[in-house]
């Protein structure tokens, strides 16, 4: 009962962690119709930016809090530079964005020196429950997960500003033919889809440590949740993301870790061959 | 041409204008041959003047060249973004050094034969799932199909006992020809660019021909193409088939010119270069992804001497600058849009003349 228990929390945690990440990349998927490739390499960038606030000497939560502003900046600037003049042929989109990804994993590489990083949790110690220990660190990333996922389904379904991203979505010309700068709701889409990864990267860096190949590792995972999830809702891709933490951290309970790493895509790849629509099927946010 | 002006009555200013397009059309004409040309003169001239070790590299970027042609095929012709490629060229050679580990086969009589049926037939299963079906598949959802699979298989080969784990596979034996042992060095090479040239021209071959145009008309607009009748699943799963059949013979030469295999050849870095190189190049010309694989080398070569630790980001800005600039690739600064589409079928003298 007691390893139940643990191995619960564990996946319940390792599948916030899995939502965290495929957040930003469902958002931009859904909202914006373009696979961004270099989301995994945000997160990179997050966890990056919160170990170098680290080694300054800074306390750790104001990196994990300084790190979604940066990395949601850098996207900004670089959706104005880049991404926008893919937004016509989505394939390229994806294939350009896969080259900023190389970019800034190589960036950071250099300058990383290819090591393993380690940054310090900033609430270390274990919460303990009759004769059951959590490790208090994973505890605050699920309430995390769990508050971001509200404030973004909020600011989403419920503000003016989700309004226009969802009128951008739905009928671009006309959105303009309203006064709704798209250009603009694009650049801000991609940032807060940025910064969500960046927040995901800060917050998983006293986890996992820091290296250069921390991204990639996400980015199958990620785009398996959103296909999994259905592309085009906002909860498509929570759904998907859940399912696929959810598997991802209790197949290897079950087997061997490569074989069930394996299982999970598999099984992911042969659901979205049957239902390509994925399991919610249909377009905006749900109020 | 000159026939063209008799039936109707043109203006002055249109029989002036006239000459001079098919003046340049028929000097673009012969740019794509004479560049093909040019490249094979230079590859087998380059082994004489170059020196031993700068060969074997050589031999390598050929074997690539090869590869990169296979990812050509798919995505430049077919408009299937295979983002798993090097899953046939890792597993041919995998599948190669195999037999040369447990039976001691070396010979190239049944190494290549083994190595692109290895690649033939895993990429015909891979398409038959990831293709075929009741709904045609989305090219997002066949890029994240083929990037699985080679991820899958870099996993299992890294968790495998018998494919040697991380390590992989080392010392393979040279390859043979009857009797004779074929080392690294200019013997090998010349024995690439044969291969290489082939394959070459049969892809050539096969994409000017009325197969070529089916598939051009699928990456074009793959629903026209549907109403039009072909059934155009069963086109994309035979040129998959195909590509893979090459990914397949490139790994097994791979495979036998470096000596050993290891994870890197399944997984999903192999599969990304190669897209690399096509993408440089210019994809939807077969000497693109030739010139792309063999700039992309040249240059890590120069530079990963003196730059190994910027040269990959370098290569990530130039490729970033490429899409935004130049999506058609480096081969459309000398090839014109006419003849990077190039003519189908049969051979346009015999309708020339009929019609003249």
């Amino acid at each position: 009962m007691d390893t139940l228990l643990i191995a619960s929390f564990e996946i319940l945690s390792f599948g916030a962690i899995v939502v965290l990440v495929v957040l930003g990349l469902g958002i931009i998927a859904s909202m914006m119709g373009i696979f961004n490739f270099a989301q995994g390499e945000f997160v990179l960038l997050g966890a990056y930016f919160t170990y170098l606030v680290h080694s300054v000497g800074l306390p750790v939560p104001f990196g994990i809090l300084a790190a979604p502003v940066a990395v949601g900046a850098l996207g900004f600037v670089l959706e104005k530079l880049v991404v926008r003049r893919f937004y016509a042929a989505p394939i390229v989109a994806m294939l350009g964005t896969y080259a900023l990804g190389l970019i800034i994993r190589e960036s950071v590489r250099g300058l990383t020196g290819g090591l393993y990083l380690s940054v310090p949790e900033p609430i270390s110690g274990s919460i303990s429950i009759g004769s059951l220990h959590f490790a208090t660190w994973r505890g605050v990333i699920v309430t995390i997960t769990l508050l971001v996922m509200a404030a973004s389904h909020a600011l989403l379904a419920y503000t003016s500003f989700g309004l226009r991203v969802r009128a951008s979505l739905e009928n671009p010309s006309l959105a303009r033919a309203a006064g709704i700068s798209t250009s603009m709701i694009y650049s801000a889409t991609f940032a807060f889809g940025a910064a969500l990864a960046g927040l995901a990267g800060a917050l998983i860096v006293p986890v996992f440590s820091l290296f250069a190949d921390l991204g990639i590792r996400f980015l199958i995972q990620g785009f398996v949740a959103v296909m999994v999830g259905g592309v085009g809702s906002f909860a498509g891709p929570v759904a998907g993301a859940s399912l696929i933490g959810t598997f991802s951290a209790w197949l290897p309970w079950l087997m061997s870790p490569v074989i069930a790493d394996v299982l999970v895509f598999v099984l992911a790849i042969i659901f979205i061959k049957l239902r390509p629509q994925g399991l919610i099927s249909g377009r905006g946010v749900n109020r | 041409m000159s026939s063209t002006g008799t039936g109707i009555q043109p203006t002055p200013s249109v029989l002036e204008a006239a000459p001079s397009p098919v003046k340049a059309s028929a000097f673009l004409g012969r740019r794509l041959p004479s560049l093909e040309l040019a490249l094979l003169i230079a590859a087998l001239i380059a082994p004489l003047f170059l020196r031993d070790y700068i060969t074997v590299y050589a031999t390598r970027v050929l074997i690539l060249c090869l590869f990169a042609l296979s990812f050509d095929l798919v995505w430049g012709y077919a408009g299937i973004l295979s983002l798993g490629q090097s899953l046939f060229f890792g597993m041919a050679g995998y599948a190669v050094a195999l037999l040369s580990r447990d039976f001691g086969v070396g010979s190239i009589f049944a190494v290549l034969p083994v190595g692109t049926l290895v690649g033939f037939v895993a990429a015909l299963l891979l398409a038959g799932f990831l293709l075929l079906g009741r709904h045609p598949s989305s090219v997002v959802f066949v890029s994240l199909g083929t990037m699985t699979g080679a991820y899958a298989a870099d996993r299992l080969a890294r968790g495998s006992q018998y494919l040697g784990g991380q390590n992989g596979i080392p010392s393979i034996q040279p390859m043979t020809i009857g009797a004779h042992e074929l080392n690294e060095g200019p013997g090998f090479y010349y024995l690439v660019l044969a291969i290489l040239v082939l394959i070459y021209l049969l892809s050539r071959f096969l994409v000017r021909s009325q197969f070529g145009l089916a598939l051009a008309g699928l990456r074009e607009n793959e629903q026209r193409i549907a109403f039009f009748g072909y059934k155009a699943q069963h086109l994309k799963a035979i040129i998959f088939a195909i590509s893979g059949a090459i990914a397949g013979t490139a790994g097994s030469l791979y495979a036998f010119h470096e000596g050993f295999v290891w994870t890197n050849m399944l997984g999903v870095v192999m599969s990304t270069q190669v897209v690399l190189y096509v993408l440089f190049g210019g994809s939807g010309t077969l000497i693109g992804a030739v010139i792309g694989t063999a700039i992309v080398e040249g240059l890590s070569f120069w530079l990963s001497d003196n730059y190994r630790d910027i040269w990959p980001i370098i290569l990530g800005v130039l490729l970033l600058l490429v899409i935004l600039f130049r999506p058609l690739g480096l081969i459309s600064l000398v090839l014109g849009e006419r003849e990077r589409v190039g003519y189908f079928g049969p051979s346009l003298k015999g309708r020339r003349n009929a019609a003249s």
